[in-house]
């Protein structure tokens, strides 16, 4: 009998259970849209700046017009993500003679590489540091893949006057073009080359 | 600015490596000419031509470049393996006549599929792939059997190294002045090889009839496959006006008018500069396109 009645107010009780966990499930769905937002990157409020030193004598800086991305900033941190493409093409250093060498085979092989591009491989908070983020990466430019680890800076967070989300980073870091195959006019152009990424991004 | 480093291993090495093969060459064919009746017009040191080119440019190769990428990165390291690819063809030119259309054909059809692959990715469509591919393969083709009849048609080994010394010096300057400063140097380096030939030619004198054609055909995989190799790169990767690249790929077929009988009239020296003349009038106009183009009396400057 006991046992009887017991089964009686099983059902209600399991239908309640159920229920409860349809509840957390729709609200923990809630909750894991939330945790990952996805952002894309907002060009006219982006730069990206190179470095070079010319002759080992003077600091000459450009930049690419054209480029596009999208990060994905998760509450776990492991699981955000960041992909970049830049367009070779669109160096500027605002010589056009310039710019035109830069774009040959000599320097970015533009015609053959049109694109440079950046995938996360792991993202991780930089211990000691608050709002920096330790991120590695594939670098793919002249069609050589290389792992790198930069150090990205969270600079902001906020929103737009349309109530979009806005986050944004700054990275600064170096890399050894001769690394990548980039290595005509080694006596002219320094081998290091300092990158600057400043990066608004708007939430999707 | 070339460094001498740079002037050194794209120019002088190329030049003495090419030019003490040449020696030997034609050290060896003197030889078998003593030797033989001199009925045969295709001796072994045919192949040694070809090696002269071949050596001298992957030579002049490693030095600017370093060892190639395999699979070919960039479509400028494709270049060594042409060389190499002329060589091997050059080495069997002579065992069958169909055995060497079918080779011509074959490179002509595959080489601007694997030297262009970025620009049938990322630029053309599939149908303006395949125009650009055919059109490329066929006037490969022409172009390789221009070479071949130009070694003929020039009356001596010393006005066809001229020509070509003109033609290699004139797609370097081309290059230089479309901002493509690296590719230049392996035209330089073409104009290394043609200029140690030249010399040659012209110290061991042209008069006699054994000596008359420096170059065989077997020498003309080489020297085809790389000034196609170096104007591809050039005209689809670099930034070299159409007008130059097309003047450029037609100037050989100027090297015809030594056929006309008027011209032939004119005697051995005067037709030999009339033909030079006509295949550099073309070459010249090329330059002065792309001096036009390049902004060079701009204030603008590259790196």
């Amino acid at each position: 009998m006991k046992i009887h009645s017991g089964h009686n107010l099983q059902i209600p009780y399991a239908a309640g259970l159920v229920l409860a966990l349809l509840i957390i499930g729709f609200t923990g769905n809630i909750q894991l849209a939330d945790a990952a937002d996805t952002y894309e990157i907002d060009t006219a409020h982006s730069m990206i700046l190179f470095r070079a030193k010319h002759m080992g004598i003077t600091y000459n800086y450009g930049r690419f017009n054209e480029f596009t991305g999208k990060i994905t900033m998760d509450e776990d941190v492991s699981k955000s993500m960041v992909e970049f493409e830049v367009k070779t093409a669109s160096v500027d250093t605002a010589n056009e003679k310039r710019d035109q060498h830069l774009r040959s085979s000599d320097f970015f092989s533009a015609k053959q590489f049109p694109v440079i591009t950046f995938k996360s491989t792991k993202v991780s908070m930089k211990e000691g540091e608050e709002d920096v983020l330790e991120v590695t990466g594939d670098l793919e430019l002249l069609g050589v893949k290389k792992s790198i680890t930069v150090d990205v800076e969270i600079t902001g967070k906020g929103k737009a006057r349309g109530g979009e989300s806005l986050i944004g980073f700054e990275s600064v870091f170096t890399i050894k073009r001769s690394e990548f195959g980039m290595t005509y006019g080694a006596g002219a152009v320094s081998d290091d080359i300092r990158l600057t990424v400043s990066i608004e991004a708007k939430g999707e | 600015m070339l460094t001498l480093k740079q002037l050194f291993l794209g120019l002088f090495l190329p030049a003495v490596v090419s030019g003490g093969v040449l020696i030997f060459a034609r050290s060896l064919s003197s030889k078998q000419d003593a030797t033989n009746t001199g009925e045969s017009e295709t001796g072994s040191s045919d192949w040694l031509i070809a090696v002269a080119l071949s050596a001298g440019y992957i030579v002049g190769y490693l030095g600017l470049e370093g060892l190639p990428s395999f699979p070919p990165r960039l479509g400028a390291h494709w270049l060594c393996y042409l060389a190499v690819i002329g060589l091997i063809v050059g080495g069997l030119w002579n065992f069958s006549f169909w055995g060497r259309i079918i080779t011509q054909v074959a490179l002509a059809v595959i080489i601007p599929r694997l030297l262009l692959a970025p620009t049938f990715r990322h630029t053309w469509g599939q149908l303006e792939g395949i125009i650009w591919w055919v059109c490329l393969a066929a006037a490969i083709f022409i172009f390789w059997n221009l070479v071949q009849q130009s070694f003929t048609i020039l009356p001596s080994g010393v006005s066809s190294s001229f020509v070509y010394f003109g033609l290699s010096g004139g797609t370097a300057l081309i290059l230089a002045l479309s901002g493509a400063l690296r590719l230049a140097q392996h035209g330089g380096v073409l104009v290394a090889l043609f200029a140690a030939s030249w010399g040659i030619a012209l110290i061991s004198g042209q008069r006699s009839d054994r000596n008359r054609h420096l170059f065989p055909s077997s020498a003309s995989p080489v020297v085809a496959l790389l000034l196609s190799g170096i104007w591809m790169n050039g005209y689809f990767f670099e930034e070299v006006p159409t007008a130059s690249a097309i003047l450029l790929l037609i100037a050989l077929l100027f090297v015809h008018v030594g056929r006309i009988e008027a011209i032939q009239k004119l005697g051995a020296r005067r037709s030999a500069l009339v033909q030079i003349a006509a295949i550099a009038l073309p070459v010249l106009i090329a330059i002065g396109v792309a001096i036009a183009r390049s902004g060079l009396f701009g204030d603008s400057s590259g790196y």
